[in-house]
């Protein structure tokens, strides 16, 4: 797809996002801007739907929005500190994981359907796919005191997942051609990553692991599901591999 | 004078700590569960002491962070479920079991008017029903395993219904969202206790002695201080032969360690014995959990998961114990049953 029919794309699904569902005043508690560097890129739609619709800001977060027109430069931000959060190909995040950048995994973006009808039949095929997708990264000086930080975020973007498959129901004509998933799913990336041949002999069997921090995407969606009973949320759940919450935070709650 | 007692206490704890400070370390995290208790047994009969071992132990309300917490090397010890640590060893994270805290524990719960419906001995009662469940939990994957056990497909013979918590499960019950539900101790006391809810089986009737949380630690760390852990195991199969033949001191024990219902903690543990705490690493059941969490889908790949399980130790500290104690009953049925199971 050339860049300026990906460039379409994106304002199509963000407008069809966005007259589908009303915008909702919103009160929250201001903390410092977090710089969130994206790719211009179809996949990208679901971070300008969060900013657009304020689920940033109802998270009680204050995001700019900085475009990039390619990865490399926008990973090259993330790493010198220029940007707090990264969104940009699977490719090249994973490339730059396993050159030692340290940056973690946390969320899913979208990913454009391959048009080849042999895609979902070939492994392979399907992982060049996968790669070509956004995903969501943060740098490893993200400090741990702020993992709160991370889940209101991740919970910003499944929010706008729910607005997009929300008019996309109504509206699938522009929206079909992109695959949306928050979930960062380990699994699909480490198919990526094995694809790509990026496990080195010299990398732990855990390297890939340890950047993917699928805890704060089952965080931000738990709790979530503490609300209302909503059907898209119960799929997100049910697809996600998340450790299961054995007991209560302590034993005064029993 | 305030001067001189603290500096009498001071001379106290150093001492105590010195003499702790010659004994190897170890942290442990586990769950607020009554049949978690062997460790508080351990702890305050002095077993750990008496074995050289010096055990720190942690609670925790999340499995993962219990197990990121192993994985990131603050902790030496972890009893975080069956799930959890086989989730982050199939990432390919360095854990090895080295024993067991509890065996079965989980309950399916329904309304009282739903009970005679549910009740019998037979697991096609709930077919075409709704069951509410944690993903992932004990509950969920034993009891998927006990379905197929029984030639019911779970696909198509009953519908799963998936929630964030234990209480969630609860409240769906009660409202009737779900015809029962899969829940684990104390949840369904509870349940019972506060929503007049009632267990209409537990999960051990159809699938005997299966596993719940495991012991396990960094590969690294066992591989490099197998008698700390063959201590650390030793002092864990004399607690269970003090809640064998003390239940009244253990329920005790158990109540002020958790700052639960006394009731609730001497049903579970001596009346109803939903649970069973056990040492035993249970090799054979940690292999049959693996083969239901690949069969359910929610792992891609399968993967030796054998080499993961470390039995040597714990065999070890059963016959330091048994040549203590040639004639002992119970360490006698502990070494029987490690013999069935691994």
């Amino acid at each position: 797809m050339s860049l300026i029919a990906m460039r379409m794309i994106i304002p199509m699904i963000v407008a069809a996002a966005l007259v589908c569902s009303g915008a909702k005043p919103v009160s929250a508690t201001m903390q410092k801007t977090l710089r969130f560097g994206y790719l211009d890129h179809p996949g990208s739609a679901l971070f300008l739907i969060a900013a657009a619709k304020e689920y940033f800001r109802e998270e009680g977060l204050q995001v700019e929005l900085i475009r990039y027109s390619e990865s490399a430069r926008g990973l090259s931000a993330l790493e010198t500190g220029v940007i707090d959060v990264g969104a940009f190909t699977t490719s090249d995040s994973l490339r730059a994981i396993a050159d030692g950048k340290g940056f973690r995994i946390i969320a899913g973006g979208g990913t454009q359907l391959s048009a080849n009808p042999l895609t979902e039949l070939d492994d392979a095929l399907q992982a060049e796919t996968d790669s070509r997708g956004i995903i969501v990264l943060i740098p490893p000086s993200w400090p741990n005191a702020e993992k709160g930080t991370i889940i209101q975020l991740t919970a910003a973007i499944i929010k706008a997942y729910r607005t997009q498959q929300q008019s996309q129901t109504r509206d699938s004509k522009h929206t079909a051609a992109v695959h949306f998933d928050p979930n960062p799913d380990y699994w699909r990336l480490e198919r990526i990553w094995r694809s790509l041949g990026l496990q080195d002999s010299t990398m732990k069997r855990d390297f890939l692991a340890s950047h993917v921090y699928e805890e704060i995407y089952c965080d931000a969606l738990d709790r979530m599901l503490l609300g209302p009973i909503d059907s898209i949320l119960q799929q997100l759940f049910s697809k996600a591999v998340c450790t299961p919450n054995c007991c209560p935070a302590s034993a005064a709650k029993l | 004078m305030k001067r001189i007692i603290a500096a009498i206490l001071l001379l106290a704890l150093t001492a105590s700590s010195g003499i702790a400070a010659d004994l190897p370390k170890l942290r442990v995290g586990y769950v607020p569960e009554p049949a978690h208790g062997l460790y508080f047994l351990a702890k305050e009969k002095g077993y750990f002491k008496e074995e050289g071992v010096d055990v720190e132990l942690f609670q925790f309300g999340s499995a993962a962070e219990g197990v990121a917490a192993v994985k990131a090397g603050k902790l030496d010890v972890g009893t975080f479920g069956t799930t959890a640590p086989l989730l982050f060893i199939s990432k390919g994270s360095e854990f090895t079991f080295i024993g067991g805290m509890m065996i079965g524990g989980q309950a399916i719960i329904a309304r009282p008017e739903r009970l005679a419906e549910l009740s019998g001995k037979d697991l096609k009662v709930y077919k075409g029903k709704k069951i509410g469940l944690v993903k992932l939990s004990t509950g969920d994957v034993i009891f998927r395993g006990a379905l197929k056990k029984a030639g019911i497909d779970v696909k198509k013979d009953l519908t799963f219904v998936e929630f964030g918590s234990a209480a969630a499960v609860v409240e769906a019950v009660k409202k009737g969202a779900v015809d029962a539900g899969l829940v684990w101790p104390p949840h369904f006391s509870l349940a019972e206790k506060n929503h007049g809810l009632k267990v209409a089986h537990y999960i051990s009737e159809f699938y005997p002695d299966y596993t719940c949380c495991r012991i396990f630690a960094h590969t690294a760390k066992v591989n490099s201080e197998p008698e700390t852990y063959r201590r650390f195991l030793t002092a864990l199969i004399r607690a269970y032969k003090f809640y064998k033949t003390n239940p009244e001191e253990t329920v005790q024990v158990y109540t002020k360690a958790l700052k639960i219902d006394e009731d609730i903690v001497r049903n579970e543990t001596y009346v109803k014995k939903v649970a069973d705490s056990n040492p035993d690493p249970l090799r054979k059941g940690i292999l049959d959990f693996w083969q239901h969490i690949l069969a359910a889908g929610y792992i891609p790949q399968d993967y030796p998961i054998d080499k993961h399980i470390n039995t040597a130790i714990y065999k070890q500290a059963l016959d330091s114990v048994i040549k203590k104690e040639p004639k002992d009953k119970i360490y006698q049925q502990m070494l029987t049953f490690y013999k069935k199971n691994n």
